[in-house]
């Protein structure tokens, strides 16, 4: 179970979250909504301390880290309980996909080589890459690079995997091999968050929807009720742009 | 006065006792510069207090002065401090023990450390910070994603710098022979007064540089064809 508590994050004078609170249970699929600039992805970079929340407390299972006394060991046991696949990949580019997927295990882990291989290629091969365990990121493409990043994410088996908008950086021809591979992990009950602008996606995958905006959330609930009856106007506004086509002809 | 073509060639085999004179200074200075440069480069890069100002003075001054200067200053200064702290502390130290060539190890040390400092930080900055990002989210600690992920890209972004203060360094050793270090430079001088033959030493000494500058850029790219396959790109 994921528990946030209160987070607060300032860039200079401006707060971009101002006091989030938001729990996820074990196994859930959570989907983050909101505008540009609302805070979702500072909030998601803030769960797995990328970025350093000014106040509040983050659980993630039996483990609970309070961001004003938090140590550099607090912030690496931390990190170890959560995985992240990145809008832009962030592959390691000098590894091959294999290494990428097994450099957390042998490195953070201390999992053996060739155990770690072994659970490597298997991952791979879960993904559909099984084919290209020794290409680097630069041989491959945006959607098998951002499916390394998941079984990247998916082999430190940590008890959330948080997705930063993984399929906003590629082609629109390619969204649909990662999505179709977030689908799969999601139905084998791994915890996630996901910050998404694929409406359609998140009505379908995820079991809790948050919308956020200006650093708060603003309405949150199952997707059939979010997406069919949006309680709040901010809500409401945000949504249509997405249900109804647009309104001016060319 | 008439070219004697076939001096350069006696020449050129006389010289060869100080090529291994000349390999030490680059060598040494390199090597201890490139240490320099790391630590100089990571305390600016992650402003360290104190440290990074240091950092940012001691590089701005060595670049900003003339590397016979460094060498002649630390030839002047060094035996200073060695003997006024000896004094000071009764250490029995003398600073004429000091080997000439120690001289030149020291002063080209500092002078490539600045020189490094620089490349080693724009091979850092060159590493995007997603890099960084995605280590400590496998659960990386700092040192650990600096060792694994963020210095061997820096190394591979910064090998062509490296391979140019490698080759300024070189040919920056023939200053030693201004504290008599018999150098390959030196050498040529010597051989050229002694046989009053100038212009043929020099051309031997000239060849000699190059084929080791040439020696040099092969190496480079070398490991560089091994480090960068990774960017090579295009589908596998």
């Amino acid at each position: 179970m994921i528990k946030l508590n209160g987070i607060r994050k300032s860039f200079g004078r401006h707060e971009v979250l101002q006091g989030i609170d938001l729990t996820v249970n074990k196994g859930e699929v959570v989907a983050i909504l909101g505008p540009s600039g609302s805070g979702k992805t500072t909030l998601l970079r803030c769960i797995n301390y990328l970025e350093k929340p000014s106040d509040g407390q983050i659980q993630i299972g039996d483990f609970t880290l309070d961001c004003k006394h938090a140590g550099k060991k607090d912030i690496y046991s931390l990190r170890q309980r959560s995985a992240m696949v990145f809008q832009q990949y962030n592959l390691f580019s000098h590894k091959t996909a294999l290494e990428n997927v097994i450099e957390g295990l042998i490195v953070v882990k201390k999992v053996g080589k060739e155990e770690a291989r072994k659970r490597g290629i298997e991952l791979l091969e879960k993904v559909g890459l099984g084919a290209k365990l020794d290409a680097y990121p630069s041989q491959l493409s945006g959607g098998q690079q951002q499916r390394v990043g998941i079984a990247r994410a998916l082999a430190l088996e940590p008890e959330v995997i948080l997705f930063d908008e993984p399929t906003s950086a590629l082609d629109p021809e390619l969204v649909g091999e990662v999505l179709a591979v977030i689908r799969r992990i999601a139905k084998e009950g791994i915890t996630m968050i996901i910050v998404t602008h694929e409406m359609g996606f998140a009505q379908d995958v995820a079991n809790h929807v948050v919308f956020m905006d200006g650093g708060v959330i603003v309405e949150e609930g199952n997707p059939a009720e979010l997406f069919g009856n949006p309680k709040e106007e901010r809500t409401k506004q945000f949504l249509k742009r997405f249900t109804t086509e647009y309104s001016y002809s060319i | 006065m008439k070219l004697d073509p076939s001096f350069i060639w006696t020449a050129f085999l006389q010289l060869w006792s100080a090529v291994p004179t000349t390999l030490y200074i680059t060598v040494v200075s390199v090597s201890v510069g490139f240490v320099i440069g790391i630590i100089t480069a990571l305390a600016r890069i992650y402003r360290i207090p104190v440290l990074s100002q240091l950092s940012s003075g001691y590089v701005t001054f060595i670049r900003g002065t003339p590397m016979l200067t460094h060498l002649l200053l630390i030839y002047f200064g060094l035996p200073m401090l060695v003997d006024g702290l000896s004094a000071h502390y009764g250490l029995g130290w003398n600073s004429a023990k000091i080997p000439m060539i120690g001289f030149a190890y020291i002063s080209f040390s500092i002078t490539a450390g600045a020189y490094l400092s620089e490349v080693v930080r724009s091979g850092l900055l060159a590493v995007d910070r997603g890099q960084m990002e995605a280590a400590w989210s496998v659960g990386m600690t700092t040192p650990q994603a600096l060792r694994r992920i963020v210095f061997p890209q820096a190394l591979a972004a910064s090998l062509p710098n490296l391979s140019n203060s490698v080759i300024g360094m070189l040919h920056g050793s023939t200053l030693a022979f201004t504290v008599s270090v018999v150098d390959l430079n030196a050498k040529a001088q010597i051989v050229a007064s002694t046989n009053w033959k100038f212009f043929e030493s020099y051309v031997a000494a000239a060849l000699i540089f190059w084929g080791l500058t040439i020696l040099i850029e092969r190496i480079t790219g070398l490991i560089e064809r091994r480090i960068r396959v990774y960017s090579k790109g295009g589908v596998a």
